[in-house]
């Protein structure tokens, strides 16, 4: 997977560059618009990191012009910015996410693996069933079945594990559940999405086997049969 | 407008209406002193001239008695009445009964002399009316009285009409001094209610605001300008402090961030951290946090948010936070219920206002023991929208009240609670950020917040009420 990344930060740009890379990533350093747009224009990327505010060129600008040159690769757009206008321009600009400086890598590694997985499955929305292992989530019935066992989830249980079914494998964080399940883009003063989702785990995985939803340390959660 | 706005049972408290009474008195004294001196130097001067002719006449008379005898008095006497026919002088000579021996009056008055000897009666000398005189009366020899008097009908006239003048005077000079104190206290209070007004607002938090100036240049623009200036230096030290607050939250953000992002390639990429570094990284993260929600209220009170409103459903909003916290609650065993369901809409910022209600909510089902329970209401009052959480948990102390709105307060009861001190201030400054009002009451047991908030946001304003404390 490659990914560019055009920042004019030297630190922000190479601690990103180190992590993805440790992350087994390739990754591509652009430091201006210019060069930025250039690369992203000529070479082939899986997804784009951009920064809003850059010498010569905005970010903004960059993904209008990609955009319109008919490039749909996914992209992050990274901004000090953190106003709801901010995010609705970063967005309707073209963007595919919006991700507020400064922000922890397990966030900005969690939101790039979304996005490329929303680019492998561009279809998702047609699917009317999703499957981890023996979970089965009926879109059309809105009806959850582990090993044909019917399983009851109140409506927020539900939206949140078909955000975890439909990211299945990937590391989710509390914040991309709540701007997905909720539409907040603000941190609650207590974990409250732990509660929640400790009531899915009782429903989904307690009567079963193998745990299917698993709590990843400081970042988040995920769902996925694990590997032994 | 004004004149309404004015309490009149306060006018007679203000210092310019108690002025005005001290002006009218003064007013009615200076009045009074110039009456009494026109009194004393016209009807007092007539008064002591008519005094005067009596005196010199009986003096006279006393004179002829003495040299004459009492024939020779009778004759000057007789003399003289014809010569007063017109009536302005009367004379009576009497024995020692009063029975009248000669003069114009036909017979001794009744009229009891005052201290002086001096009498003033009314009698009619022919078939005339009647009309008052004064007289004095010297004792002849030991068996006869003599009385000389003179007509003091135009006296008595001018007396009248100077008290009449005199009365409709001083009247008309207290009417005219109290309306003048009452409009100069009104004028005054209406100046001055200017800058109450605004002493007010920003009491209630709108520093912006300023004293209308009207532009007459007088004392009272000049005290509006000294103020102006005054606010705007207020406002901008205020700006600066709240500023470097801010700045050193954005500054320490960063750094910290690359704290935690270093903390975790510390633990090598793998999902297995040391639960030493965990709670190295939990402890950043509570940091970060508090950060962020400082951020967030710094950003939220400087009226950013304010150009994204729009219209919103207060109870979906409400609904959406219920969600979001009624898992937490039932762990908890308390029962959360959010009542009305109708369509609540007003002019706001959806996430602003969730995350009120979810930062009330949160403390809600913190400081509420188990088993108790959590109501939610949106009530759709006349002129604003209420939002009601109560709670059974043990309340505040309403000394506490306005306090724990500040930033990073939190009571020592609370201690005991994970929290940063700041929920309570973002629910303030997005209930200032909606024009809204806060308001706090203890239930015993349990607690009732209610934020009131106007439908029409910027514009429309729920009025302050004293707090009662």
């Amino acid at each position: 997977m490659r990914i560019l990344i055009i920042e004019d930060d030297k630190d922000v740009a190479s601690f990103i560059e180190r992590g993805l890379e440790q992350a087994g990533y390739v990754v591509d350093r652009a430091e201006t618009g210019k060069d930025g747009l250039f690369l992203a224009t000529t070479e082939s990327y899986d997804a784009l990191i951009i920064d809003r505010m850059l010498p010569g060129v905005d970010g903004l600008t960059i993904v209008r012009t990609i955009r319109a040159s008919d490039i749909h690769v996914p992209v992050l757009i990274l901004s000090a910015l953190d106003e709801v206008t901010d995010r609705v321009d970063g967005l309707k600009a073209g963007g595919d996410d919006y991700l507020v400086k400064p922000f922890a890598f397990v966030e900005l590694q969690a939101r790039i693996e979304a996005l490329l997985r929303r680019q492998t499955t561009a279809t998702d929305s047609e699917l009317t069933m999703l499957e981890v292992a023996d979970l089965k989530m009926d879109l059309l019935r809105r009806q959850v079945s582990r090993g044909g066992t019917n399983i009851d989830l109140q409506q927020r249980e539900f939206l949140l594990l078909e955000y975890l079914m439909r990211h299945v494998g990937q590391v989710v964080t509390r914040t991309m559940l709540l701007e997905a399940v909720w539409g907040y883009h603000f941190d609650p003063q207590t974990n409250v999405i732990d509660v929640h989702m400790s009531r899915l785990r009782a429903k989904i995985d307690k009567d079963f086997d193998p745990p299917l939803l698993h709590t990843v340390r400081g970042a988040g959660y995920r769902l996925e049969v694990e590997k032994t | 407008m004004i004149w309404k706005s004015v309490n009149s049972r306060l006018i007679f408290r203000t210092s310019a209406f108690q002025l005005a009474v001290i002006y009218a008195a003064l007013f009615l004294v200076s009045v009074l002193v110039l009456f009494g001196t026109l009194y004393w130097a016209t009807i007092g001067s007539v008064s002591r001239q008519i005094d005067a002719t009596i005196e010199s006449e009986i003096l006279g008379l006393a004179e002829q008695y003495e040299r004459r005898g009492l024939n020779g008095l009778v004759d000057v006497l007789t003399e003289r009445v014809s010569r007063s026919d017109d009536g302005g002088s009367i004379y009576l000579f009497a024995d020692s009964g009063l029975r009248p021996i000669s003069g114009n009056l036909r017979r001794w008055p009744s009229a009891t002399p005052a201290a002086d000897g001096q009498i003033e009666f009314e009698t009619s000398l022919g078939a005339g009316q009647s009309t008052r005189y004064r007289a004095n009366i010297l004792s002849v020899g030991p068996n006869y009285r003599l009385l000389v008097g003179r007509d003091i009908r135009e006296l008595v006239q001018l007396t009248v009409v100077f008290q009449r003048a005199a009365i409709w005077g001083v009247v008309a000079v207290l009417i005219l001094a109290l309306a003048g104190g009452v409009f100069m206290s009104f004028s005054a209070q209406r100046k001055l209610a200017g800058i109450n007004r605004t002493a007010r607002r920003i009491i209630d938090g709108d520093l912006s605001e300023r004293v209308p100036i009207t532009g007459t240049h007088d004392e009272y623009d000049e005290l509006a300008t000294n103020i102006n200036e005054m606010l705007t230096q207020i406002e901008a030290l205020l700006g600066n402090v709240r500023h470097v607050g801010d700045s050193i939250a954005h500054d320490l953000k960063t750094p910290l961030t690359r704290l935690r992002n270093r903390l975790e390639s510390l633990a090598g990429g793998g999902t297995a951290m040391s639960p030493e570094l965990e709670k190295c990284v939990a402890e950043a993260d509570r940091l970060l946090a508090t950060f962020n929600a400082l951020l967030r209220i710094a950003r939220i009170e400087s009226g950013a948010f304010r150009t994204a409103f729009s219209t919103v459903n207060l109870s979906d909003v409400v609904e959406g936070a219920c969600d979001l916290y009624h898992a937490a609650a039932e762990e908890k065993g308390i029962s959360l219920n959010f009542k009305s369901k109708s369509v609540a809409t007003m002019y706001g910022d959806r996430e602003l206002l969730a995350q009120a209600i979810a930062n009330l909510l949160d403390n809600a089902v913190k400081y509420t023991p188990r088993g108790g329970n959590i109501e939610i209401a949106v009530n759709d009052e006349p002129d604003h929208l209420e939002l009601v959480v109560t709670d059974t948990g043990r309340g505040v102390p309403e000394a506490d009240h306005d306090r724990i709105q500040q930033r990073f307060i939190r009571l020592d009861a609370a201690r005991s609670e994970p929290g940063n001190g700041l929920g309570l201030s973002l629910v303030k400054a997005v209930t200032d950020q909606h024009r809204g009002r806060l308001v706090m009451q203890n239930l015993q047991p349990g607690l009732k917040v209610s934020m009131e908030l106007p439908r029409g946001g910027i514009d429309s304003v729920v009025p302050a009420e004293p707090t009662t404390n």
